[in-house]
């Protein structure tokens, strides 16, 4: 697919990944917090890791996961790029989108973007989703790959 | 002339059709219910109802199966099949002619003596049937069947049903070898012993193996000597595998009894069963893989199996107690290895599978990673049970697993091939256990490029192509340890053809 030209999604998602890991850890950390003194071998190691990985998850992690999050649509359908560690990049024909939703959480909507979730009939990538689209661009994109896709789609 | 929007179905279902709502469900609870009476009967204080409680339930369930078969109506309006449940949540479906591709029909035994059959009808769309009509008699059966297929593809149906010729007929020589093949003995054998173990019998007869093992037959085993309790021993252990294959045997005889795979107009139809009959038909258009499956015991008879997946079939789990259509469908469960390809291409009609495909090997490195990642997984698993049991013997078995490892990695790399024809794409990997799967180009739904950091450090990718109608366990095509660059390219080729076909 090297003709396709991949670009960025819109930063703001990386401050909703990082008040979604901070709630995440928020809870977990209260949880150690509650049970761990009564578990001597856990005591100080247990929150302490908690409060170690929720910072590194929340500060850091989103970052690096938004630099490796690209995708990129030509007349074909849509690419999407993603993943750290173990990365991986779907190839979509926009004949095989049976179905799309853009959908906005609370803290999406606080930083004004959507997720664009796409449906196929296949059997293990049956939704696809990318995340960190301005909210009318995600939209456009549904409103784009939509426009021509009157395939049967299976 | 009624309109669409005040029709209304007013067939019936067949009037014992409660008979096998009530049998459906209580098959399902079966476990549930045996351990109850098991409860009920062992326990001194039986639960709030007392012994009465698995009646209850039966009738219970009796009574709604009645309720269902009361309220269930089904009419044909003038543009499809209408269908309507319940009385106080009343839903009615309607499925236009054109949509349905299926008319399935699935008779148990008891079916068959009542002559009447479960029908289900299967549109395009995902999932489980559209509608499961059960029972209706035959008459009504072929009434709906001439009905629907009447209205919706008229000259294709009368220029088909003269002609129906027979691809394959599976023999009972066949089917005793497709026993021996399978070894589906081995899961009941399972599954009994499971059923037993849920039932308490292994718990209440405690007593009676310690008196057995006091007995004086038992006696008479220890003065026997070490050879003679070994050789009793293999035999007990060669009787047991003879009866499980015999087992196998019985159960491809009753399942598959005069499997016979039809033509008719381009679609396949696939019948088979002693009891249950069941009756498929696989419609070329919805066929989304060609799988062919060659295990060792296949190749020492000189026979592979064949299976495909339709479109609609994925995810059927949800609902109506419908669990047949997670079977695999089989085009053959056994056939000689000579006649696949012919059936392969009938299947897949629209390929040209004349020639030989451009096989392509994997990455050069694949060998010592398949190698690697072997010898480090019989590691880690024999280590801890080697030391346990032989202490330093322990040291032979882990050398041994070196050997072995580089065995299984030359094999496998050997035997694992991929290629990109015109038309489709094809893969066939393993050695002990050799498959291979073939994808048309213009089923494939997407395509994706994985790696991991053990990829990436040996630049090679894995590609994954999806398709429908597959179990996700078993879905589609995933060709791991290419090298990156050709990763790209197949993924890309791929990815033009899926978009401009359709």
């Amino acid at each position: 697919m090297a003709p396709l030209q991949l670009s960025h999604v819109d930063s703001a998602i990386i401050g909703v990944w990082r008040w979604q890991a901070a709630i995440a850890t928020l809870i977990v950390a209260v949880a150690t917090f509650a049970i761990s003194p009564s578990l001597p071998f856990l005591w100080p190691f247990a929150p302490a890791l908690v409060v170690i990985g929720g910072i590194f998850l929340s500060w850091w992690w989103p970052s690096v996961s938004y630099r490796h999050l690209r995708y990129g649509v030509d007349e074909t359908g849509i690419a999407i790029e993603s993943g750290v560690i173990w990365r991986s990049r779907i190839a979509l024909p926009r004949v095989r989108i049976q179905h799309t939703d853009v959908s906005q959480g609370p803290l999406e909507r606080r930083y004004g973007i959507g997720t664009l979730k796409m449906y196929t009939a296949g059997s293990r990538h049956t939704k696809i989703e990318l995340p960190g689209l301005q909210h009318e661009e995600a939209i456009a994109l549904r409103d784009a790959l939509l426009a021509e896709g009157a395939g049967s789609g299976v | 002339m009624a309109s669409e929007g005040d029709f209304q179905p007013t067939l019936r279902l067949h009037a014992l059709s409660w008979l096998f709502g009530l049998s459906g469900a209580i098959k399902q609870m079966v476990l549930p219910l045996i351990a109850l009476l098991f409860f009920n009967v062992r326990d001194e204080t039986p639960g709030p109802f007392g012994p009465w409680i698995v009646p209850i339930i039966v009738v219970l369930v009796a009574v709604r199966a009645v309720w269902i078969q009361l309220t269930f109506r089904y009419g044909f309006s003038p543009t499809g099949l209408v269908i309507r449940e319940g009385m106080i949540f009343r839903n009615t479906r309607h499925i236009e002619y054109a949509r349905i591709e299926n008319v399935d029909t699935e008779r148990s035994l008891l079916h068959r003596l009542l002559g009447v059959a479960e029908v289900r009808v299967q549109t395009s769309t995902g999932g489980k049937p559209e509608a499961l009509i059960s029972v209706l008699d035959l008459a009504a059966v072929q009434r709906m069947r001439e009905r629907i297929f009447a209205a919706a593809r008229s000259v294709e149906q009368t220029a088909a049903t003269p002609a129906e010729d027979t691809l394959l007929h599976l023999d009972m020589g066949e089917l005793v070898r497709h026993g021996l093949i399978d070894n589906r003995g081995m899961i009941l054998v399972a599954a009994a012993f499971g059923v037993l173990h849920e039932a308490g019998v292994f718990v209440i007869n405690q007593q009676l193996v310690d008196r057995l093992l006091h007995s004086p037959s038992a006696a008479g085993l220890a003065a026997l000597g070490l050879m003679m309790q070994i050789g009793l021993g293999v035999l007990t252990i060669l009787a047991a595998i003879i009866a499980v294959r015999v087992l196998s045997v019985i159960q491809a005889i009753l399942t598959f009894y005069d499997f016979r795979l039809t033509r008719v107009a381009g679609d396949l139809r696939a019948r088979y069963g002693l009891f249950t009959r069941v009756a498929l038909t696989l419609r070329t258009r919805r066929i989304q893989a060609v799988h062919q499956n060659e295990s060792l015991l296949h190749r020492w008879f000189d026979r592979v199996s064949l299976s495909v997946d339709l479109a609609g079939d994925s995810g059927g789990s949800e609902g109506n107690g419908d669990n047949s259509r997670s079977k695999t469908r089989w085009l053959a469960p056994v056939c000689p290895a000579s006649a696949a390809p012919k059936l392969i291409a009938t299947a897949l009609p629209a390929l040209d599978l004349s020639t030989e495909p451009n096989w392509q090997p994997l990455a050069s490195g694949a060998r010592g990673r398949v190698f690697r990642k072997t010898l480090l997984w019989l590691i880690v698993i024999l280590t801890a049970p080697a030391i346990w049991y032989l202490r330093e013997g322990a040291i032979v078995i882990v050398l041994g697993c070196i050997p072995l490892a580089w065995m299984h990695a030359h094999l496998y790399v050997k035997n694992t091939r991929w290629a990109l024809a015109r038309d489709a794409v094809m893969f066939r990997r393993g050695w002990l256990n050799r498959q291979l799967t073939i994808v048309p180009r213009d089923r494939v739904q997407t395509s994706s490029i994985e790696s991991s950091p053990f990829d990436r450090r040996s630049r090679m990718a894995s590609i994954y192509v999806d398709t429908a109608g597959a179990s996700p366990l078993s879905a589609g095509i995933r060709i791991r340890y290419l090298a990156a660059d050709v990763a790209e390219r197949l993924a890309a080729a791929l990815y033009r053809t899926a978009g401009v076909t359709n």
